[in-house]
């Protein structure tokens, strides 16, 4: 594509972006307004920022990549990133709402009154933090490289910059205003491109190259245990996720933590449906792309390849728009959760520790992403969510719903969990996915349960160390509101 | 207007009283929270297991080989199914636990004022 048009387009988004962070300053002011935007952001803005910030490189490029790779097999991806808020609607929103927490170490802390759990669970978030910035980068440097024949680093790093610029500037106010226009300008970067080609291709009736069921590249089909297998980590994952969590504080109770979650889940169901019609135009009209390597890139060039001309060129500046700000969201709702978490472990809570704390979290995974390449993205953020679901679910789960639950016992889950999983992951990434074995490559389905059964079996054998508070934080986290709220 | 720095609580969780929490205090108050937390828990559990049973549904429907060549408008059947037919049951799961969500915190309200 004209290189220009491309640039044109990822400049206006990052100012866009940089614009409404610097028009949240004026109103941000408290260091509740930092941290969660004083827990009085509208269900709608705050729903959209809920998608905004949960729709990633993995849902807006990788996914389409992923269906063109594997067919059928890849929709288990969106399925499961969108099911994965159903879960968390059903255990989490509310009761963690109505806990009055700002981040998940500040849950288990008050949960099992212990300063030791408290570090555990910091540990684990920042590392889950750090592990999914990384695949974001690699998807800015994918499409800088794409859209605009620059170095791949500088798209790494012009994310970085802007997030930075605008976290620091506004904190979360800001943020929740970035986030949800974002989620719009991605809907429509996706949906647009997508309606007018498929009504283009099937107007002029241009033939098919390929049945939609023929495999392009002829790699073996996942089996049903690496469905299952990732099936799990998307549904346990999402609900431990550190930037999704902290968007539930700013919902004014938990009744409608409930309500903008059934929201979000509408805004998801319609935004994935995008992803499948880009892998399935692919399959069937473009199928070369996916035995180039490129499959990661086929929202980006679709448009292109397809089309082509000033209409190809203008769709295609719109979709990489669209992919930059999925980037930038994702980067800078993590780098603000992280930042909570952070400064307020180390460096006492105040609003500056806060933007240090804002830079640490996102150089460091720059670091890391200029150091190591890009894998498929969706499958790089599946193994994050599986980490999540072995690490931080098990113990909001059990620490919501079982009154049982002990210090001792939290950690030792978290830390098996977490071996266990960060094991294979590590594994995997030194021997290489060709010659990892399945079960390594996929392990949330004997990870997950693995840290579950160490959380309670350790809890039960240390019944004498149940916190005396817990009567009291389970009250909190279960029993509606007061006032009474204007239902009925 | 002028600046002040401001700061957070360390254990920004726990603010010392609270009256929802003062009031349950007693044992029947806990008796109250303890079969409202049973039965939302229940709620949860089934809706999973529900929405749960109809995704296996949906991969086993989609793995039957005629009708995954089936065609619906021009596309291929299983894409349908696994890529737009399992949204609305989501939607619909939501929907169901959220209502019968407040209807449980409804029924415990109105048990703890009795009181």
């Amino acid at each position: 594509m004209n290189p220009a048009v491309g640039v044109a387009a990822l400049a206006v988004v990052s100012l866009a972006t940089a614009g409404i962070g610097f028009y949240g300053l004026r109103i941000s002011r408290t260091t509740g307004d930092f941290y969660v935007a004083s827990r009085t952001v509208p269900p709608w803005w705050n729903a959209s920022a809920i998608g905004g910030e949960y729709l990633s490189a993995a849902s807006f490029l990788g996914v389409a990549g992923l269906i063109l790779l594997s067919g059928t097999d890849a929709l288990w991806f969106p399925v499961g990133y969108t099911a994965g808020y159903l879960m968390l609607l059903l255990f989490v929103a509310a009761p963690l709402r109505r806990s009055g927490a700002y981040t998940i170490p500040d849950f288990t802390e008050a949960r099992l009154n212990s300063r030791a759990v408290r570090r555990v669970t910091s540990l684990v978030v920042v590392a889950v933090g750090w592990l999914y910035v990384v695949p974001q980068l690699h998807g800015a440097a994918l499409t800088i490289r794409i859209t605009t024949g620059l170095p791949s680093w500088v798209g790494s790093v012009a994310v970085v910059v802007v997030v930075c610029l605008t976290v620091v500037a506004g904190g979360m106010r800001s943020i929740t205003f970035v986030q949800a226009f974002q989620y719009w300008l991605k809907l429509t970067a996706l949906a647009v491109p997508a309606v007018f080609i498929a009504f283009v291709l099937t107007g002029n009736g241009t033939p098919s190259v390929a049945q939609a069921s023929t495999n392009p590249t002829g790699l073996a089909p996942a089996g049903p245990y690496q469905n299952i297998s990732l099936l799990v980590a998307l549904l346990f994952g999402t609900l431990g996720l550190p930037h999704v969590l902290v968007r539930f504080y700013t919902n004014p109770d938990g009744h409608s933590a409930r309500r903008t979650t059934l929201i979000v889940l509408g805004l998801l169901s319609v935004f994935y449906l995008f992803p499948t019609v880009y892998g399935l135009l692919g399959r069937i009209f473009a199928p070369e792309l996916a035995r180039s390597g490129q499959a990661d890139a086929i929202v980006l060039l679709l448009p292109g390849q397809l089309l082509g001309g000033a209409a190809g060129d203008l769709l295609s500046a719109l979709v990489a728009g669209g992919a930059f700000a999925a980037f930038l969201s994702t980067t800078s709702g993590l780098v603000v959760s992280l930042a909570g978490v952070i400064s307020q472990d180390v460096l006492g809570g105040s609003v500056r520790g806060f933007r240090l704390a804002a830079v640490t979290s996102a150089v460091v995974p720059l670091g890391f992403a200029l150091m190591t390449d890009s894998q498929a993205l969706a499958g790089s953020v599946g193994l994050v969510f599986a980490f999540t679901a072995s690490t931080v679910c098990p113990v909001l789960l059990l620490g919501i719903w079982w009154r049982g639950l002990t210090d001792v016992g939290a950690i030792s889950g978290m830390v098996t969990g977490g071996l266990l999983c960060g094991g294979a992951m590590i594994f995997g990434a030194a021997v290489g996915a060709a010659h990892t074995p399945f079960w390594l490559a996929q392990p949330a389905a004997w990870t997950v349960p693995a840290a579950f059964a160490v959380m309670v079996i350790v809890s039960l054998a240390t019944k004498g160390r149940v916190p005396g508070t817990m009567p009291r934080i389970m009250t909190r986290l279960h029993t509606p509101e007061r006032p009474l709220v204007t239902e009925r | 207007m002028t600046r002040v720095r401001v700061t957070a609580p360390r254990t920004a969780a726990l603010p010392a009283n609270d009256t929802r929490e003062a009031a349950q205090e007693s044992e029947v108050g806990q008796v109250f929270v303890r079969s409202l937390i049973r039965s939302q828990l229940w709620l949860a559990l089934v809706v999973a297991g529900g929405f749960l049973l109809v995704l296996c549904a949906f991969g086993l429907l989609a793995a039957v080989p005629g009708l995954a060549d089936a065609r619906v408008a021009g596309i291929p059947f299983d894409w349908l199914l696994l890529g737009a037919g399992i949204y609305p049951v989501i939607g619909l799961s939501a929907s169901l636990y959220i209502r019968t969500a407040a209807r449980n915190e409804a029924k415990y309200r109105d048990l703890a004022e009795d009181q």
